[in-house]
């Protein structure tokens, strides 16, 4: 098997001018999706017969939760690129990538306390999944904190990475421990939180709303990378050069 | 102690941060000599010596013993090479003689000694290394060279801190190290007055 | 340098630092305290939360005892010469990190009995207290290195190491409380034991490489 594409992957010039064109159309792509998803589940879609309209935020949680924990796992690859293959895009991504995570790790906490309200009569309940979204905001924060406070390059990546890695293997620990921990103490009484097989017509706009966030963070994604890239690669040829012909 | 002839530096460049040190540097280091880095300061003469240690990777450039690649990591090969960074580790809660066995825990009794009665270190051999000046931890340190027998030495301003008898003490063990065969590369801001160094220019 | 000169050279500091042990310990005792004085001092609210409350202060006890494990060794150089001294750096962090988990978390363990007493835990639940301290607190320590020596370059890093390490304390905490748990209710434990002991045992493989590799990147 050829490695070749791995290395032109790896390299930021190859990246750059590869997927300079992308994020425009992913965006428009994305808010197209959104949008649709948006208004039929907010306006479209029936009532839950047990919720009301409060389910409805289900639209925004759901996507965000999913997209918390794609970003985490994609992170945490890109940190196990980097410290393997030294792969000079992948503490790219990682840089790009962790701030992104965090806010859709938030979102869902924020919209999973607000759904909790009218459905559980609390703001915060330690549920297994919230808690373990909690715990992910931390891992976040962590990778975080670490790029900002190291300021030399070199060694922010490889730390960055470390600890995202090493919070990759944790993750499913921490879920795993999370769950055993809420069966011991309470039952499954939350079992809204266990959607029985939704009808097509609550589903559907789901999915769309998955699909668009998937895309939007390609966008957002490529978006940070470009700029980190130039601001890495500000001093060599090919860039000016670039940013010469073409503009910013 | 290995016989070697030559180190050499093929097209190394090194980055720090945002700025390039060196650029596609090329030296043939002959054994039996004493090789100085200059350069103004910042201009990457640590770096350079860290390099040649493994302890930081060059951007581009390989590192060849003889003709063997090494790639750039010398410390591949601990009991060819000795390094001494701007920081030397030497630990301040231990005493003198606890330190010197840490790293050279094969040193007989008698080299312990003599090394230490020459390096003045005598009466201090059972006292922690916080309670020494500044000087006398660098000869701490430094008494690793008396007691083991790397090909190659490389020492980050060795002569700092030190003082005119030192100073004088450190020339003419370089010197004995240069006559048994080893190579010497270091940094200093000072001339050495009796060994004739070959020098190694860094340019910003 | 060899791994035995290297072990003796350790024991010797740590010896000399032997006022960090008694801080330490100080430090855990008092954790302990402020539970019973800062929320309930009955017997029926203490039996319960002992396990946890003695879970809780060994872990932040160990947290801060880890911080500057590899702090000295930075600002002196002697991570330099780990690394030129042809050694394999995982094996050196792994023998300073047992080191220290004897003269750290050695006298939380001694101590257990005493505050098991002082919290009313109940007598069954004893030994699986001790066993899950027995398991995890080496994880602890392998976990908190990583954090240790990724902030090692930094003066002020404590805060960004807790920050870092503290969420991988969850599952271990989580688990081992779990263990007097179950033991209180008469249930067995032996699974939540047996998951601390493969915890253990991925970080005894992950903690000293991940620990090298940040202290490679650390140092220069």
């Amino acid at each position: 098997m050829s490695w070749a594409w791995l290395h032109r992957l790896g390299s930021p010039k190859w990246f750059y001018g590869r997927f300079k064109a992308w994020p425009k159309p992913l965006f428009c792509l994305a808010c197209l999706c959104l949008m649709v998803a948006m208004v039929w589940g907010l306006a479209i879609a029936p009532p839950d017969y047990q919720q009301g309209n409060s389910f409805r935020i289900i639209y925004i949680h759901v996507p965000a939760a999913i997209l918390a924990q794609s970003c985490y796992f994609a992170m945490g690859m890109a940190g196990v690129v980097y410290l393997v293959w030294q792969i000079k895009m992948s503490p790219i991504f990682l840089q790009a990538v962790a701030p992104f995570g965090a806010l859709m790790a938030f979102i869902a906490l924020v919209t999973g306390s607000i759904w909790g309200k009218p459905t559980w009569g609390t703001w915060w309940v330690w549920d297994a999944r919230l808690t373990s979204v909690l715990v992910l905001l931390f891992l976040y924060m962590g990778v975080i904190a670490v790029q900002s406070a190291l300021e030399e390059r070199s060694l922010a990546d490889k730390t960055a990475a470390v600890v995202s890695v090493v919070g990759l293997l944790n993750l499913p620990i921490i879920k795993y421990s999370v769950e055993w921990w809420n069966t011991l103490h309470q039952g499954a009484t939350f079992s809204i939180t266990e959607p029985p097989s939704m009808p097509m017509a609550m589903w559907l706009p789901l999915l769309f709303a998955v699909i668009g966030l998937y895309l939007l963070s390609a966008a957002v994604i490529l978006w940070r990378m470009q700029t980190e890239i130039m601001r890495r690669e500000a001093r060599t040829q090919w860039l000016k050069q670039e940013v010469l012909s073409d503009g910013v | 102690m290995q016989s070697y002839v030559s180190l050499t530096l093929s097209n190394i460049s090194i980055e720090r941060g945002e700025r390039d040190l060196c650029k596609g540097l090329s030296v043939v280091a002959q054994f039996g000599r004493l090789y100085q880095i200059v350069g103004e300061n910042g201009a990457g003469k640590s770096s350079l010596l860290k390099v040649i240690a493994g302890l930081l990777r060059p951007v581009e450039g390989e590192i060849f013993l003889d003709d063997k690649v090494i790639g750039a990591a010398m410390n591949q090969w601990p009991q060819d090479c000795l390094y001494l960074g701007h920081q030397y580790g030497v630990k301040r809660l231990l005493t003198v003689e606890e330190n010197i066995r840490c790293y050279c825990p094969n040193a007989s009794r008698e080299n312990i000694h003599s090394a230490l009665a020459q390096l003045d270190l005598l009466p201090y051999q059972n006292t922690p290394v916080k309670q020494l000046s500044a000087g006398q931890a660098k000869r701490v340190a430094l008494s690793r060279l008396w007691l083991s027998d790397q090909a190659i030495w490389l020492l980050d301003e060795p002569f700092s801190s030190l003082d005119v008898k030192g100073r004088a003490l450190l020339e003419s063990k370089l010197e004995q190290q240069l006559k048994r065969g080893g190579l010497v590369i270091l940094t200093t801001h000072q001339a050495l007055l009796r060994i004739d160094a070959q020098s190694i220019e860094l340019t910003l | 340098m060899t791994y035995v000169s290297f072990l003796r050279a350790e024991c010797h500091l740590v010896w000399r630092r032997k006022q960090n042990m008694v801080n330490s310990v100080l430090f855990f005792l008092l954790v302990v305290v402020l539970f019973p004085l800062g929320i309930d001092a009955t017997p029926m609210f203490l039996s319960k939360a002992a396990s946890g409350i003695i879970w809780c202060a060994a872990a932040l006890a160990i947290l801060t005892s880890v911080e500057s494990l590899f702090k000295e060794d930075y600002h002196d150089g002697s991570l330099e010469q780990w690394l030129v001294s042809g050694l394999s750096v995982p094996i050196l962090v792994l023998i300073k990190m047992a080191l220290h988990w004897l003269f750290i978390a050695l006298p939380l363990l001694l101590l257990s009995p005493v505050l098991s007493e002082v919290l009313y835990l109940p007598d069954n639940s004893f030994w699986p207290l001790f066993m899950s301290l027995m398991l995890a607190t080496p994880s602890l320590f392998l976990l908190g290195g990583i954090g240790s020596a990724v902030t090692v370059s930094l003066r002020q890093g404590g805060v960004l190491m807790l920050l870092i390490v503290l969420p991988l304390y969850l599952p271990i905490i989580i688990f081992a409380t779990s263990v007097t748990k179950a033991a209180q209710v008469g249930l067995p434990y032996d699974a939540p034991l047996a998951i601390l002991g493969a915890i253990f045992f991925v970080s005894l493989v992950v903690s000293p490489l991940m620990t090298a590799i940040s202290i490679k990147a650390s140092v220069n």
